[in-house]
């Protein structure tokens, strides 16, 4: 069966079952755009209803019971000292065992299928890097580096290799797929085929610090001309600026910036995200703020006050350096 | 009332009847295991309630988006204390109240194996919720997670003392449930009144059995994983040090080897209570319980074989993912064959509604909508979207508090006219119920969506577009009827305590032996030793049929007559002290080393004065048991059982970590084999010295035994010796702890052996001084024997060192 089949099975009949609520908000575990969700989202649809189905079972089983032997004036005050039935308790053992091996085998299918043993070949490579609180993502083979927003095309096998220079985080991109640690000192892998393009929210899972919470991204997946559009443009040097532009740009080059950030031909700091194409994301700070001019500028002013304990202090920035620094960003596209 | 040479009380022949004293310094020195039990309940009661304020707080933040009610850091401080809270100062406490109160009654003793010991689990307890909660009052709570992952706990990532409070109050409680299970297993199996054999115990008697095995094997890999963090953090070592090479999957192991187990430590007790709840009011025996017995023993089994469910997520590959899984799916059935046992009970029977009852209902179907998400998690491609999301957090308050604390409260509507004396009322426990039962699934069933919808977990805010607002905001209003239910339970008892009904000693016609003396029974529990007439004994001694004795039991019942010689245990002061010295050495890990010395010389000193307190009670010459063991005997055998998981996980990591270190020495560069075969020779001929001692003392003679207690010492003094030697050198050739990986492991496993092996001859030392001043007879071989078998224990660890560490490249 086609993964698009099995998750026509799964997806309705998960939203049947759990009554039909609104089961499309932007981190659903239970839309599936690529192959790895689908396949997820078959082996939920399974195990759902076979547990609601249980449940029911039980709890009819209970109401029933509590409801036909209560006590009544007529019942005998002592029943039958019933102490057991083996055949009873031989079949209540054999069934759940056979539901479990029905859940059990597609389980073990798909492990196998979404976690190959060596890294698929033609694939687009992405290292991932969690750090305590932002995603940076390298394209090793296109030489872009970027953070926060990850974009990739769809129809095309993907795999990120997951490195943590710091503490372990999860990255997880719901309708991707399920999650997977970043643990320093290992290499972990995700690997999956998008199948719709559109715009896709993730979020740390796994407690990292103070501002676990967040530490969000987005996955654009892109129609393979749209794709190589953001390579070519990721890799094209800052145009210039002038205007409030132009003095931001100054005030950026002049102040501690340079020493955590990168924008090609300006700065390469290392420490926070590459700024380079900054402004052709639609998200800061890890996604939790809307990019314009006000939200960068109140981040720049205080980083800490947005995000606790955030790595990038208070630069001491007035108003309207913010703002001018602001719209020099913004325009990094 | 009887009293030694230095004033101090002996056994006080109880008498019948006679009310015991209700001093404050009474309940401090009390060895009662029903006062015991009430002083768990207690404390256990007043931690809950603040973990109920904590996940208060948490959800007033959560209940709407982009709350600003508490911090980031307040709110990481508040799951973190909530977690650790709910398990460790209130579920398992909770536990521990019914296991002490109950236990002696339902088996028909009059109290525990060792009952100043089980006073000691108390004030290590009661010391370590202290240590934990005094985080609060410095400002520094922890704020990692009730499962605090390395490598965010490190020095580097937490610079302030919140881990250090975390690591020390855990580490206090795991010495406090050890030593209570130690307690427990040498009671049930060694204690049981004439006839009981094992499958006529009551269904809750054998779970607790479980569970006492399952912490007793579960604390040591937590304990050495805290030892590990705790040197990194103190020490320089690099137990979870990525750059020194070090595998951050080690604590998630650790922690989870004994986690996993953890949580069946928290629900067999429930579990046990609703295999007496429902018999009860159904006036029917537990359908199956031969097998209710196997399942919970296979159960407990199998949790030592499922910890990486919960590591789904972190990369182990598909060969381990698959097998975890099966293991997981695997524990579904035993635990699936309950729910059904209990329905079975209930089919065909004649059920009184009570509030007991209602919760041990509650528990039945609550448990199994639990028990079924955690089938779902048991699917790691199903657990990748759930896992840390709020799904987990919804499972597992379904079987904590759907499971446990339903449990609980049905135990403590069940058994409160037998620990009071009063009845409470059935009105205000109904109404307790249906709003606990209302506002826990307001609570938590909505978190089922939220994880479904991608909500992490651990998170202070959310978006307000994220499509989490109104299930977040119908969980809070459901918090707050379990705050509700909770309040009515306390008006309920209050009211009880001060004019309720008094109750008879057998209010629900009850089926097992503690139903058959007062309420609440005398201190000496029962005037007589009942008659074992079966499984559910009381009420086939009420109803029929009788059973004879089991074929090779003691005769019914004992020969004397109600008022002649029950020797109840003296009360001590002992325990309370060694507690306190403790929690003074805690405070000293925290504060200034001083305090530790003090703190740690305190404690030996109160423990020295424990262990010789009845040195010369003609009562405590002979422990004897049921099964033929002494009691000390059959601690000492479980204790090593313990130090086996103990030694095992520092030597595993010892192995797992073996080449991995980033710079030198490794082992073959530093070893010195020759000098260590020797050293290896001396403790081997040290246990040959153990040996003669015992025999001497055996034979009564003294002068022998005193050489070679000495000798015994003296060599394990050359082995500590040899190791000085061979830890300077290495220092001095700049091998150190702090070197590299194969420095941490190496120097930590020998040296905490170096610790067993001092610690053996300082009690070794202590029997020869007591041989040198004539008191060492005979009589007092059993206290030799078990010195031996520690002795003889920590000789066999180091032989499997030796070979492991120094002999196989």
């Amino acid at each position: 069966m086609s993964s698009a089949r099995r998750a026509a099975w799964g997806a309705p009949g998960l939203a049947l079952t759990l009554g039909g609520c609104a089961w499309d908000a932007p981190m659903s575990t239970v839309i599936a755009r690529s192959d790895l969700a689908r396949d997820i989202l078959h082996v939920y649809g399974i195990i759902t209803w076979v547990s609601v189905g249980i449940a029911l079972v039980v709890g009819f089983g209970i109401a029933w019971v509590l409801v036909r032997f209560r006590e009544r004036p007529g019942t005998p005050q002592i029943p039958a000292q019933v102490r057991g039935h083996t055949l009873l308790e031989i079949a209540w053992t054999i069934v759940p065992a056979l539901i479990l091996l029905a859940i059990a085998i597609p389980t073990i299918q798909v492990i196998f299928r979404t976690q190959p043993q060596a890294a698929p070949r033609d694939s687009l490579d992405v290292t991932v890097y969690g750090h305590q609180w932002w995603w940076e993502f390298q394209y090793p083979t296109l030489e872009v580096v970027t953070a926060n927003e990850l974009h990739v095309p769809v129809g095309r096998r993907v795999t990120l290799t997951l490195q943590g220079p710091d503490v372990i985080h999860s990255f997880w991109v719901p309708r991707l797929g399920g999650k997977r640690d970043v643990v320093p000192g290992r290499l972990n892998r995700i690997t999956f085929t998008a199948d719709t393009p559109g715009e896709y929210r993730g979020q740390c899972a796994e407690f990292c610090g103070v501002s676990h919470a967040n530490m969000a991204m987005r996955v654009i997946v892109d129609t393979p001309d749209a794709f190589a559009r953001w390579v070519t443009q990721q890799k094209k040097d800052p145009a210039e600026t002038v205007g409030l532009a132009a003095e931001g740009k100054a005030i950026f080059a002049r102040s501690a910036c340079v020493g955590c950030h990168t924008i090609r031909g300006v700065s390469s700091g290392t420490l926070g995200p590459d700024l380079t194409t900054f402004g052709s994301r639609g998200t800061l700070a890890a996604g939790i703020l809307p990019v314009s001019v006000d939200t960068v500028a109140a981040w720049l002013k205080n980083p800490p006050a947005l995000k606790p304990d955030a790595k990038m202090p208070a630069l001491g920035l007035t108003d309207a350096q913010a703002r001018a620094v602001a719209t020099y960003l913004i325009e990094l596209k | 009332m009887s009293a030694d040479s230095a004033g101090h009380a002996l056994h006080a022949p109880a008498l019948v009847g006679a009310a015991a004293p209700s001093t404050v310094w009474s309940w401090l020195t009390t060895v009662d295991h029903k006062r015991i039990g009430i002083l768990y309940g207690v404390s256990a009661f007043a931690f809950f309630l603040l973990g109920g304020v904590e996940a208060l707080l948490i959800r007033l933040q959560l209940a709407v988006p982009n709350n600003t009610l508490v911090s980031a850091q307040t709110y990481n401080a508040l799951f973190t204390m909530h977690g650790t809270t709910m398990i460790f100062l209130a579920i398992m406490p909770l536990n521990a109240m019914f296991f002490n109160y109950l236990v002696p009654l339902l088996i028909g003793a009059r109290d525990v194996a060792f009952p100043r010991l089980n006073a000691l689990s108390y004030w290590i307890f009661l010391a370590g919720g202290l240590v934990l909660n005094a985080s609060l009052l410095t400002g520094t709570p922890p704020d990692v997670g009730w499962f605090g992952y390395a490598n965010l706990t490190s020095l580097h990532y937490s610079p302030g003392l919140n881990v250090d409070f975390w690591i020390f109050a855990l580490q206090i409680l795991g010495v406090s449930s050890v030593m209570a299970a130690i307690n427990f297993i040498v009671t049930i199996l060694n204690m049981r009144a004439p006839g009981m054999s094992m499958m006529r115990m009551p269904i809750f008697v054998w779970m607790i059995l479980v569970v006492q095995f399952l912490i007793a094997l579960a604390f040591p890999p937590i304990t050495v994983g805290l030892l590990f963090l705790m040197f990194d953090r103190f020490f320089g070592t690099h137990f979870y040090d990525v750059a020194a090479g070090a595998d951050l999957h080690l604590w998630q192991h650790l922690f989870w080897i004994f986690g996993h187990p953890e949580v069946y430590i928290l629900i067999l007790p429930a579990f046990g209570i609703v295999s007496e709840v429902l018999p009860t009011f159904a006036r029917k025996p537990l359908f199956g319980a031969p097998v209710m017995i196997y399942s919970g023993v296979l159960i407990g089994f199998f949790g030592f074989g499922v910890w990486s469910h919960h590591m789904f997520a972190a990369g182990m590959g598909p060969v381990a993912d698959s097998a975890f899984s099966i293991a997981t799916m695997l524990i579904a059935i035993p635990t699936g064959v309950k729910i059904f046992n209990w329905l079975a009970t209930l089919w065909g029977g004649s059920i009184r509604p009570t509030t007991a009852l209602h919760f041990a209902v509650g528990l039945v179907g609550l448990f199994t909508i639990g028990g079924l998400s955690g089938v779902m998690h048991a699917s790691p491609p199903v657990d990748l979207q759930q896992t840390d999301s709020y799904f987990v957090v919804a499972h597992l308050h379904y079987v904590l508090i759907g499971g446990s604390l339903f449990g609980l409260f049905a135990g403590i509507y069940y058994w409160w006219p037998k620990m009071t004396g009063r009845l409470l009322s059935e009105g205000l426990g109904r109404l307790s119920f249906w709003l606990m039962f209302v506002g826990f699934n307001l609570a938590f069933f909505p978190q089922h969506y939220l994880g479904a919808l991608g909500m992490p977990r651990r998170i202070y805010t959310y978006r307000a577009d994220e499509g989490w607002n109104a299930a977040n905001l119908a969980s809070t209003i459901g918090a707050f009827g379990i705050a509700l239910a909770v309040l009515v339970f306390m008006i309920n008892a209050w009211r009880s305590l001060r004019r309720g009904a008094p109750a008879p000693a057998d209010p629900w016609d009850g089926r097992t032996l503690e139903w058959r003396t007062s309420s609440p029974p005398p201190p000496h529990d029962f005037d007589v030793i009942p008659p074992i007439y079966g499984r559910d004994s009381f009420w086939r001694e009420k109803y029929g049929p009788r059973r004879g004795p089991v074929p090779g039991g003691a005769a019914l019942a004992e020969p004397h007559g109600a008022h002649s010689g029950i020797h109840l245990p003296a009360p001590s002061h002992w325990p309370l002290l060694i507690a306190l010295g403790m929690l003074i050495a805690a405070v000293g890990g925290l504060t200034h080393v001083a305090l530790v010395v003090v703190g740690g010389l305190w404690t030996v000193y109160a423990v020295v004065r424990l262990a010789l307190e009845h040195h010369r009670t003609p009562e405590h010459a002979e422990q004897t048991g049921v099964l033929g063991l002494d009691h000390r005997k059959m601690s000492m055998w479980v204790f090593l059982g313990s130090e086996c998981f103990f030694f095992g996980t520092l030597v595993a990591t010892y192995l797992a970590y073996k080449g991995r270190s980033v710079v030198g020495p490794a082992p073959h560069e530093i070893f010195n084999i020759p000098l260590t075969s020797l050293s290896t020779f001396d403790l081997l001929m040290s246990s040959l010295l153990m040996v003669l001692a015992l025999a001497a003392v055996q034979r009564g003679d003294q002068k022998r035994a005193q050489l070679w207690l000495f000798g015994t010492a003296f060599f394990g003094l050359i082995f500590l010796g040899f190791q000085a030697y061979e830890f300077t050198d290495f220092v001095h050739h700049g091998f150190t702890i702090q070197r590299n990986l194969f420095g941490s492991t190496f120097f930590l496993l020998t040296g905490l052996h170096g610790t067993h092996v001092a610690i053996g001859v300082f009690w070794l030392l202590s029997l020869w001084v007591l041989a040198l001043r004539g008191r060492l007879a005979a009589v007092d071989a059993t206290k030799v024997e078990i010195a031996g078998l520690y002795w003889h224990f920590v000789d066999v660890v180091w032989i499997a060192i030796f070979t492991l560490v120094y002999l196989i490249p």
